[in-house]
């Protein structure tokens, strides 16, 4: 019954994040929204690799379509970070302080987790419209419209493969957000901080853009315990971009990884629930 | 009836208040460390990524210069999205557009202030993250000429910012859209504008991209400043450059003024002007 009503209550949930999310505009205008901003992302990095090739900067132009095909791959799945960091990091502040309606929220029976949860799970189908349509304008721009012949075969995926990654990943990155809300139940500074700084650092040390081999090696470490390195890494075996030898190690270190984050941020965020309720915090305003 | 007042006095005290608006913008920006550490920091992030990338497909150390630069510029981009453009928004919401609009002031004066302010705040930020990008990635640079680019830079700036008072009369009314509106304009700007490559004016880069570029002013600046501080060329090489931002500059800053009127009589008649929570 507990667990209906949590379903029930993250449903509902969804349904407001969604709304909010989405009928600000038309829908065309939504869905142009959603590609836009990943599809620039993608093409900065591509034309750097396309101005590296040019001017023959280091190898041959096979280097150069490979390098492309892992790089759209790891690109287009970072929206997930990007859509459920920058969500999940301002969710406390709207309806804190803008909307005036945590306290109303947090007092309702169905409580904050289930409504965390189901605005963080806009996010995630947020996010998977724009890796679709990030990988078919891919596919459509640099193979269709500039033929480069880059080694990316959408339908040659191993889905197999890849839904238990993506999964295991979206897990984790919703257990991140959870950390980022409760940092802003108790801070009224960091909401417009928290989400960039997270999913910038997710972009450095995550292996979005380049092998992660290519860091200093003293940071290389904390590389390997972020979820996101082996989601990327197990997205790509899924492509045929890498060997598929690592999958099962690399799908081990997710999940792991993805455990230890959801212990982490299911506590911190029962401690900030504690903490703001003895000091009062669901209610107070940082805006005048 | 109050007397009218004389054209010095109406200048002195619209000049109060951009000073008074700058006055806000600077302390309320600089009071919270937080906020400037990571407004100096989190762009390093995304710079290094770069400047890894450019090694690993082997571009020149100089291709590195040229995306701090870049990450330097895309602060004023962001603070001309966020506390120019949305500002109107963000005063709305907490109830303070109705406060400007009451006040003997031009809203001009108001949004210069803001300008006047955030490209202070910025340049502070923007000089961190160069010397912080030259410390990490120690990369070239050849400041053969400064003074010129202390000149393309304010220039840029100006005609930046002039932009950021048309678009904060555009978004005037804009209830979510105005937050979304600015989401929209981070990562294709970043992309037009060529901030995070070598050069945007290069023959790879196809010229439609080059042409769209162009509307930006920052695309102008960002490849002038790039030419005098990394290339070592004089100021006779960037003198296109110098013109179209002092054209850009011209043609906002009237357009600003009446975007600004016609978006403030449209709201007054739709009764949109005190509305929130749209």
């Amino acid at each position: 019954m507990a667990v209906a009503d949590f379903v029930k209550s993250a449903g509902e949930s969804f349904r407001v994040g969604w709304k909010i999310e989405s009928n600000w505009t038309d829908p065309v205008l939504f869905a142009t929204y959603q590609v836009i901003r990943p599809l620039a992302s993608l093409l900065i990095v591509a034309f750097i690799v396309i101005i590296g090739a040019s001017v023959g900067a280091a190898a041959n132009s096979a280097f150069y379509t490979q390098y492309l095909a892992w790089l759209i791959v790891g690109n287009a799945f970072y929206a997930f970070v990007l859509q459920i960091m920058l969500g999940m990091a301002i969710l406390v502040h709207v309806d804190r302080t803008r909307y005036e309606v945590l306290k109303n929220i947090y007092i309702s029976p169905g409580t904050l987790h289930p409504y965390v949860i189901g605005r963080g799970l806009v996010s995630v189908v947020n996010g998977g419209v724009s890796v679709v349509l990030t990988l078919l304008f891919s596919v459509a721009i640099f193979n269709g419209l500039l033929h480069m012949n880059i080694p990316l075969n959408l339908l040659g995926v191993n889905l197999l493969m890849l839904f238990p990654a993506v999964i295991l990943g979206i897990i984790s990155l919703l257990a991140i957000g959870y950390m980022l809300c409760a940092v802003n139940i108790v801070s009224n500074r960091m909401e417009f901080i928290l989400g960039d700084s997270v999913s910038g650092i997710f972009f450095l040390l995550g292996g979005v853009i380049f092998p992660v081999a290519l860091l200093p090696s003293y940071v290389q470490p904390i590389s390997n315990v972020l979820p996101i390195t082996f989601l990327l890494n197990a997205v790509r075996e899924s492509f045929g971009l890498l060997p598929a030898g690592n999958y099962m190690s690399d799908l081990a270190y997710l999940g792991l990884t993805t455990l230890v984050t959801l212990i982490i941020g299911i506590t911190v965020f029962r401690l900030a629930e504690q903490r703001a309720k003895k000091l009062g915090l669901f209610d107070r305003k940082s805006e005048y | 009836m109050l007397p009218k007042a004389t054209p010095r006095e109406e200048l002195l005290i619209n000049l109060r208040a951009a000073y008074a608006r700058m006055w806000v913008r600077l302390r309320g920006s600089n009071r919270e460390i937080t906020g400037l550490v990571a407004e100096i920091g989190l762009p390093i992030l995304t710079i290094g990524a770069y400047v890894i990338l450019y090694r690993a497909i082997g571009l020149p150390p100089t291709a590195g210069a040229a995306v701090i630069i870049g990450g330097a510029m895309i602060a004023f981009w962001t603070n001309v999205l966020w506390n120019m453009s949305s500002q109107w928004f963000w005063e709305r919401e907490s109830g303070n557009l109705e406060m400007y609009l009451v006040a003997p002031v031009s809203r001009m004066s108001v949004l210069l202030g803001m300008a006047m302010g955030g490209s202070v705040n910025t340049s502070i930020r923007a000089l961190g993250i160069v010397l912080l990008g030259i410390f990490v990635f120690q990369v070239p640079f050849q400041l053969a000429d400064p003074l010129s680019i202390g000149l393309v830079f304010v220039l840029t700036l100006v005609a930046l910012y002039t932009m950021g008072m048309l678009f904060a009369s555009i978004f005037m009314l804009y209830g979510r859209e105005a937050w979304n509106t600015a989401n929209l304009l981070q990562e294709p700007v970043y992309f037009l504008s060529g901030a995070y490559f070598p050069r945007i004016y290069a023959p790879v880069v196809p010229f439609a991209l080059q042409a769209a570029g162009s509307l930006i002013p920052m695309t102008i600046g960002l490849d002038a400043i790039r030419r005098l501080a990394i290339n070592g060329e004089s100021i006779a090489t960037i003198w296109p450059h110098i013109i179209a931002l002092i054209a850009c500059t011209l043609i906002l800053f009237p357009l600003a003024r009446r975007a600004l009127n016609y978006m403030e009589s449209l709201g007054k008649k739709e009764g949109r002007l005190t509305l929130r929570w749209q």
